[in-house]
C-alpha cells in the first residue's frame, strides 16, 4: 500500500490506477476538506512532559500543527473530531483554513462527546459539499480513501485503505485500516468516486493501544445527519449513559455456566436487589449469560430506568439454588 | 455546481475506477466468502477450516486448556478444546464441541505466495468486534516470505503490511482467491509503545501448518522437526576449509554414528543445498525448512559431497526422545481398545479402564458432563492423576463411571 501511495507523491499515475483516482481525490474532494488551528490556554494542570500514566489531557500534548475538518453544508457548517476543538481554547482561537488559502475565524457550535464530533462554523457561502456514500452500497473491503489538511495546510494528505468493519463504537462509526494520525482526525474519508463516509474521529491517545497502528474510525454521516440540528444550536451533547448493573463479573464457575459475581458496588441498583458476592449470574432479562461479553450484550439493549428480571444460582446449605430478583437499571457514563 | 465539476472530472477517470472496481469486487467476494469462518478466541482470533469444527489459531492464544468459549460472527457460542498443539511454532488445533455445518476456510498453497501479492487479515484487533462479533478486515501485500525468528520459533513466517495488531493473533491471512495462506501471529513491536504502527506483521505459513495436521489431529504437543545427529555450519565460514561460498547451502561439521544424522548416510564435509525441493541458502533457512515439518517426519535433503550430488533419507527428531515421549504417553493409557466410534474395545485387566468399571462394547457419550465427539477430543481432556467422571451408553442406558488416569510410569 505504501507502494501506492510513493506513486502518489510522485503525482505520477503510471500505470497504478489508485495512483490517478488518488492524484484525482487530491485536486477535487480535498477541497472540501478544511485546516483547523486551535489555540489554547497552557496546561491547566502544568503537565507537559510524558510519562506512562499522566492526568493531562491529550490535546495539550500532541504534535503541533492544524488538524482538518469537512465541509458539510455549504454555508460554512464544518465538521470535525471534538478532540480537536476540546481544551481551554483562547478567545477567537480557531482558525479554519479552505483549500484556497482563505484563513477564516470559526466559531465552535455543538460537539457530541460520544461520537468524537464538533460542529465549526464559518462565514462563507457557496462552499464545495462532497457527495454522500450509499450505506448500503459500501461494506466490508470497500476501498476508501481518507483526506486530511495537515501537517500542510495547503497540501492535503491523502491515505488508501479499505472499510475494516462497519459496526464499530455502539454503531455510529465505521473502522478503516488506512493510517489515522493525530493531523488528519476531523478529515474526510472517502470512497474512491469521491464520495463522504464519514468524519475521521476518536482518536484514542489515552490508550497505550493508539488508533493509528491501521485502526482509525470515523463517525459514520448517518449519525451527523440526525444530530446535525442539535449541533447548530450549540449543544454539548455528553456521552450517553449505558444501563448499569453494578457487579464486578469474576470468573466463571466450574459448577454452573455464567458469571459469578466478584464484587457488588455499593448503592448500585444489584446491591438495592440483593445480589451477592459469589452468586452466579445465569440470565438477564430472558437472555442465557454464559460469560462477561454475554453479559454486555444481554445489557446493550436494554433501557436506563427498565425494571428487568435478573437470575441467579446461589449456593446454599441444600447446594446451589436458582433465586430471581426483579431490579431496576441505572445509568452510566461509560468509563 | 461544484458538484458538477467534480463529476465530470471523475467520469474522465472511468478506466482506473474499473480497474479499482475489479479488485474492490473480488476483494467484496473474499471478505463475503471468509468472514463467516472467523473465530473470536478469546483475546485473539481463530479460523474454523471444516465443517464439523476443527479450528487454527495461535498458541499464545489458546494455550492449551479445555472448554473455552468462543465466538463466530453473529455471536453464535462454542467450546473449544485444543487437540494438538505447538508452543514453539505458536499453532494449535481446537476442535469447536457439537459442531456441524459450520462455515470453513480451505488452506492455501503458501509455497505459492509470491512477493507483493495482496492478502487480507482478519481479526480482532483491540477486541474491537466483541459485542457486535464482526471481525476487521485488513488489507495489504505479502512483503516478504521465509522469515527466521527464534523465540517463537516463526522459522518460516510471511511477512506482510495487512494491519496486524493485538487481537489479531490467530486470525487468518487469506489470499484473493479466499484460501487461508497463513496464521498472523507476532508482530514487530518495537515501536509499539510510541503508538506507531510499524506495517510489519508475521504469519505462519499453510504448507507448514499441514504438515503437522496429522500430527495436530492425533493430539497432544507437537515438537520441530530437526536433523539429529548432525553439526552443521554455515558454507563459507573462514575457520573451515573448503565449506563453499556463503549461499551455497550448509556445510556438515560432524556427523555422530547410531543417530538419524549418521544413518542417513550424513558425512562432514557434505554440503547440504535442498530439503524437499526447497533451495538451503544458509543456517537459518535450513532450520526453518526442516522444521516445516514435525518431528517423526522423514525428508529427502541433498548434499553435494566432491563433485557428486546425493540425496539421503532423513528421519527428522531424536529417536530416543520420541519414544521417551511415547512412553508417557502410554504411561496414561487407560488399559482398554478404542473401538469403532466411540465404542470400547477390549478392556485389560487390572489397567485403569477396568477398575473403573469399563466393558467392551460401552459408548462413551460425555466427560465430566461435556459431550466428547471423537477419541482425540477425549484424549485431550486426559491429565495424570485427573479423576473424569465417564457418562456411557451401555444396552440403551446410561451409566456414570469415575475414571482415575494413572500417574506416568517412571521411564524404568
Amino acid at each position: 500500500m505504501s507502494l501506492l501511495l510513493a506513486f502518489l507523491l510522485g503525482a505520477a499515475a503510471g500505470d497504478d490506477p489508485f495512483a490517478a483516482i488518488l492524484a484525482k481525490l487530491r485536486e477535487t474532494a480535498a477541497k472540501s476538506v478544511v485546516a483547523i488551528d486551535v489555540e489554547r490556554e497552557s496546561d491547566p494542570d502544568g503537565i507537559t512532559g510524558s510519562g506512562a500514566v499522566s492526568q493531562h489531557r491529550d490535546y495539550y500534548n500532541r504534535p503541533k500543527g492544524p488538524t482538518s475538518g469537512v465541509i458539510y453544508e455549504a454555508d460554512g457548517i464544518i465538521l470535525t473530531s471534538r478532540f480537536n476543538v476540546s481544551g481551554g481554547i483562547r478567545k477567537n482561537g480557531i482558525k479554519v483554513t479552505l483549500w484556497d488559502g482563505r484563513q477564516l475565524p470559526g466559531e465552535l457550535l455543538g460537539t457530541d462527546e460520544q461520537r468524537d464530533i464538533a460542529l465549526v462554523k464559518i462565514d462563507a457561502k457557496e462552499l464545495p459539499v462532497l457527495p454522500r456514500a450509499d450505506a448500503s452500497a459500501i461494506g466490508q473491503g470497500t476501498f476508501v480513501a481518507l483526506l486530511g489538511r495537515s501537517p500542510d495546510r495547503s497540501n492535503p494528505t491523502v491515505n488508501l485503505g479499505i472499510l475494516s468493519a462497519t459496526s464499530r463504537m455502539h454503531k455510529t462509526a465505521v473502522q478503516t485500516d488506512a493510517e489515522m494520525n493525530y493531523g488528519n482526525a476531523g478529515g474526510a474519508l472517502l470512497t474512491l468516486k469521491g464520495e463522504l463516509v464519514g468524519v475521521a474521529c476518536n482518536i484514542k491517545p489515552d490508550t497505550v493501544w493508539g488508533q493509528s497502528g491501521g485502526v482509525g474510525f470515523a463517525c459514520k454521516i448517518a449519525e451527523i445527519d440526525a444530530l446535525l440540528p442539535r449541533l447548530k444550536k450549540g449543544e454539548k451533547i455528553e456521552a450517553e449513559k449505558r444501563p448499569f448493573l453494578g457487579i464486578r463479573a469474576g470468573e466463571g464457575n466450574p459448577d454452573v455456566e455464567g458469571i459469578q459475581v466478584a464484587d457488588v458496588i455499593k448503592d448500585s441498583p444489584a446491591e438495592k436487589a440483593g445480589i451477592k458476592k459469589e452468586d452466579v449470574l445465569v440470565e438477564l432479562a430472558g437472555v442465557k449469560i454464559t460469560d462477561s461479553e454475554s453479559l454486555k450484550e444481554a445489557l446493550e439493549p436494554r433501557k436506563i430506568g427498565e425494571e428487568i428480571e435478573l437470575k441467579v444460582m446461589r449456593k446454599g446449605k441444600d447446594g446451589w439454588q436458582e433465586k430471581a430478583f426483579k431490579l431496576k437499571l441505572e445509568g452510566r457514563a461509560e468509563p | 455546481m461544484n458538484a458538477f465539476l467534480a463529476l465530470t472530472i471523475l467520469l474522465s477517470q472511468e478506466a482506473e475506477l474499473q480497474k479499482i472496481q475489479e479488485l474492490q469486487k473480488n476483494l467484496r467476494d473474499v471478505v463475503e466468502k471468509v468472514k463467516p469462518a472467523y473465530v473470536f478466541f478469546g483475546n485473539g482470533s481463530g479460523v474454523c477450516i471444516s465443517s464439523d469444527g476443527w479450528a487454527l489459531t495461535n498458541f499464545h492464544v489458546s494455550g492449551d486448556r479445555q472448554g473455552q468459549r468462543v465466538r463466530m460472527p453473529g455471536g453464535k457460542q462454542f467450546l473449544a478444546d485444543i487437540v494438538g498443539f505447538d508452543p514453539l511454532g505458536d499453532i494449535s488445533l481446537c476442535k469447536l464441541r457439537d459442531a456441524k455445518d459450520l462455515p470453513f476456510c480451505e488452506l492455501g498453497d503458501s509455497d505459492a505466495l509470491q512477493v507483493g501479492q495482496h492478502v487480507i487479515a482478519v481479526g480482532n484487533p483491540f477486541l474491537l468486534g466483541n459485542g457486535s462479533w464482526e471481525p476487521t478486515i485488513t488489507f495489504g501485500i505479502v512483503s516478504a516470505l521465509h522469515r527466521y525468528m527464534d523465540n517463537p520459533g516463526y522459522f518460516d513466517a510471511i511477512q506482510t503490511d495487512a494491519q496486524i495488531n493485538p487481537g489479531n493473533s490467530g486470525g487468518p491471512l487469506i489470499t484473493l482467491d479466499g484460501k487461508v495462506v497463513g496464521i498472523n501471529g507476532r508482530i514487530d513491536i518495537k515501536r509499539f509503545m510510541n503508538r506507531v504502527n510499524t506495517g510489519i506483521g508475521y504469519a505462519i505459513p499453510s504448507r507448514q501448518i499441514q504438515r503437522y495436521m496429522e500430527a495436530f489431529k492425533r493430539g497432544g504437543r507437537v515438537f520441530e522437526g530437526f536433523i539429529d545427529g548432525i553439526q552443521i555450519g554455515e558454507c563459507g565460514d573462514n575457520r573451515y576449509d573448503n565449506v563453499g561460498e556463503y549461499g551455497d547451502g550448509v556445510f556438515v561439521a560432524r556427523v555422530d554414528a547410531d543417530t538419524p544424522g549418521g544413518k542417513a548416510g550424513f558425512e562432514p564435509g557434505d554440503i547440504i543445498f535442498d530439503v524437499e525441493g526447497y533451495r538451503i541458502g544458509n543456517a537459518n533457512r535450513f532450520h526453518g525448512v526442516v522444521s516445516n515439518w514435525p518431528e517423526g517426519a522423514t525428508v529427502k535433503v541433498k548434499v553435494r559431497r566432491k563433485a557428486e550430488e546425493k540425496e539421503l533419507k532423513v528421519f527428522l527428531g531424536d529417536p530416543a526422545k520420541i519414544l521417551e515421549r511415547k512412553r508417557a504417553l502410554e504411561a496414561t493409557d487407560l488399559g482398554f481398545v478404542q473401538g469403532a466410534g466411540l465404542k470400547v474395545g477390549a478392556v485389560q485387566p487390572g489397567g485403569a479402564g477396568a477398575k473403573a468399571g469399563l466393558k467392551e462394547g460401552d459408548v462413551l457419550t460425555r466427560v465430566d458432563g461435556r459431550r466428547v465427539g471423537s477419541w482425540t477430543e477425549f484424549r485431550a481432556l486426559l491429565r495424570p492423576n485427573a479423576e473424569l467422571t465417564l457418562t456411557l451408553t451401555r444396552e440403551g442406558k446410561d451409566v456414570e463411571l469415575t475414571l482415575k488416569v494413572p500417574r506416568p510410569k517412571s521411564d524404568e
